[in-house]
């Protein structure tokens, strides 16, 4: 079975975002984890890395929508013009169950998978599955 | 010189004697016939038809037929006799009402031929009768009907005008003038240009039709500027009316005042749009309800698993320092959300008069350490005499949530100014709030800008909430907020406070 071996969580509630750490470590056997308190951070990230040509994209996204700078929308629209050639696994994590949120998502093609908190066994199985079907 | 008829000439074989002839005539044409002596009027001789078309039989008929005259037409009778008898010329031909056996009135035409003598003297006096009085009556209720329904018309608010193919007044009824004021110097004008504006295309299309499908009516609701300028509203029935070519040759246009209609359904679609405002307001309020205390309660359903599962008692202590963090910010938010179910459910609240001033040196007061610490300018010019109608918390929490927003957002790159000042829009005070801070980059942010847990600056202390809170109490106050801002200038907030006229 096929692990993420770079997950980011861009989140920016930080007890949040050592929880999400904790579990996709222990849960989806995620390699490395790193966290983003807002989408700004993130991308500032991912730009860096594909600039400097080095093997540390991540294969797995988990995207908190509200966050302040650059929310997670805002995140998807910047992420798409990326020239990322790897593929990356985004998956939504929310609070939201807008139905408003749950539609826009379906909308984005990189999206492969909207998720409420809390992040529990249900939510981890779906994960491990959209994960190794879709980004495998 | 005319050529006598000779009916025998003209028409060979058997010839109705005069006799016959006259006999028809009397009998199945005409409904009386009389002669009377005119050297000697009392000889008279009427026949029985007469008779018969009045009522009577041989035996009861009265002694003259000029007994039957209805009283009032006697007089015209006898004028128009003297007339004939002097003056040769004269048609004897009258109408005049005679009274039938049963008392009432029958109509009857009479047609006379006057004869006269070698020396012109009037002999004799003819009289043929026929019975008009079904015409009469048709006349009378025409007559009847054209005022029942002109009194009708005349009482209503009806605009009745026409116009010919090129849309120029060619009739208008009185109630028209008098609403719109025009004298009869309307008449040739162009009605298309005394409609508002905007209408005219409208107003053009439905002409169109009317040429396209005569005779039919096609609605349409024009405005026009009233007497006294003000605008009506008109709802119009369109007519091409045609010739007997079937040629359309003029518009009949009927039309009545529905301004006050109109003003009533913009009303209740204001009101439609207010109240499906607020239901978007509230579902949102709702999702965001749902959010904010569902994003804690993942955390706490998360830690307790988490705990449950501990490795060892280090990692136990951090996570119970993490629930109790939690826990922490879960009452917090529900603080804040009662807050803003206070001012959304209490839109009642008494609003009081206050010294604006007077209120914004309360609020400096209160933050006079912060902005001593961060050396901000202040520039209040706002005179003792502005007053305030608003809910008197709500104004405190609006001044302190602005001006702390103004120090909180402050620039690194310069000194911070911070400027107030009001001035009077119709119907409401308005008061600025400008700084020179960092600035918000509306075109990506105006839609969150009051939004609820949007913040947009780098900043912990942000909750996200003071901007909504702010927005509404505002509006619970009738008033309103806009802001205009730009990244490394600055923002100004405008707040409107509805003053009751």
């Amino acid at each position: 079975m096929k692990t993420p071996k770079l997950a980011y969580v861009v989140e920016d509630n930080p007890i949040t975002s050592s929880i999400t750490k904790l579990i996709i470590k222990k849960k989806l056997h995620c390699g490395r984890v790193q966290t983003y308190a807002n989408g700004q951070r993130a991308f500032d990230q991912l730009t860096a890395v594909l600039q400097a040509g080095t093997d540390e994209v991540p294969d797995l996204i988990l995207l908190d929508l509200n966050m302040p700078l650059m929310d997670g929308w805002e995140f998807l629209d910047a992420f798409a013009r990326l020239p990322i050639t790897q593929k990356v696994c985004v998956f939504i994590l929310t609070s939201s169950i807008h139905p408003d949120d749950i539609e826009k998502a379906r909308r984005y093609k990189q999206v492969q998978g909207y998720f409420s908190k809390p992040l529990e066994d249900d939510n981890l199985a779906r994960m491990q599955e959209l994960f190794q079907t879709n980004c495998g | 010189m005319k050529q006598p008829f000779d009916a025998a000439a003209a028409l060979p074989g058997p010839t109705p004697s005069d006799q016959i002839l006259l006999d028809f005539l009397q009998q199945q044409v005409l409904d009386g016939l009389w002669w009377q002596d005119m050297q000697t009027p009392a000889h008279e001789w009427v026949n029985e038809r007469f008779w018969h078309t009045l009522g009577y039989t041989a035996d009861e008929a009265p002694a003259t037929w000029r007994a039957t005259l209805h009283p009032d037409d006697q007089q015209k009778i006898r004028l128009h006799e003297e007339a004939c008898l002097r003056d040769p010329a004269c048609t004897y031909d009258h109408t005049a009402r005679y009274l039938h056996h049963n008392g009432s009135v029958v109509w009857l035409r009479c047609q006379g031929l006057l004869l006269r003598d070698a020396t012109g003297a009037p002999t004799r006096l003819i009289g043929t009768l026929r019975n008009v009085t079904p015409e009469k009556q048709a006349g009378a209720y025409a007559q009847e009907v054209a005022t029942h329904y002109g009194l009708i018309l005349s009482n209503q608010s009806v605009y009745i005008i026409k116009t010919d193919v090129q849309g120029n007044y060619t009739y208008v009824n009185d109630f028209f003038y008098e609403r719109f004021g025009r004298d009869n110097a309307i008449i040739g004008t162009s009605s298309l240009l005394s409609i508002y504006e905007d209408d005219r295309p409208k107003c053009l299309a439905v002409v169109m039709q009317c040429f396209a499908e005569p005779e039919v009516p096609h609605q349409v609701i024009l405005r026009k500027p009233y007497l006294d300028n003000t605008i009506k509203s008109n709802h119009w029935e369109f007519k091409g009316i045609r010739n007997a070519q079937g040629e359309v040759v003029e518009i009949l246009c009927v039309g009545y005042d529905i301004t006050l209609l109109v003003e009533n359904l913009e009303k209740s679609q204001h009101l439609l749009d207010v109240t499906s405002q607020q239901n978007i307001r509230l579902q949102n309020f709702a999702y965001i309800i749902s959010h904010n205390i569902r994003s804690h309660s993942a955390n706490l359903t998360s830690l307790v698993q988490l705990l449950a599962e501990a490795e060892d008692q280090e990692q136990q202590e951090m996570f119970l320092q993490m629930l109790q963090t939690s826990t922490g910010k879960l009452a917090e938010t529900i603080v804040n959300l009662s807050d803003i179910v206070a001012v959304n459910s209490n839109v009642s609240k008494p609003k009081e008069t206050r010294q604006l001033k007077a209120e914004i040196d309360k609020t400096l007061e209160a933050l006079s350490v912060l902005i001593h610490q961060h050396r901000i300018t202040l520039d209040v010019q706002v005179s003792p005499e502005v007053v305030v109608t608003v809910v008197p918390a709500y104004l405190d929490s609006i001044l302190l949530n602005l001006i702390s927003n103004a120090v909180k957002y402050r620039s690194p790159d310069r000194p911070t100014v911070i400027r107030l000042r009001t001035y009077s829009e119709p119907g409401f005070t308005v008061l600025e709030v400008q700084d020179n801070g960092l600035g918000i980059d509306l075109v990506k942010n105006q839609a969150k800008l009051f939004g609820m847990y949007k913040t947009f600056h780098d900043n912990e202390d942000a909750r996200g909430v003071g901007l909504f809170i702010t927005k509404n109490q505002i509006e619970a106050m009738q008033g309103s907020i806009t802001v205009e801002s730009e990244v490394g200038a600055g923002s100004t907030f405008k707040v409107s406070f509805y003053e009751n006229a």
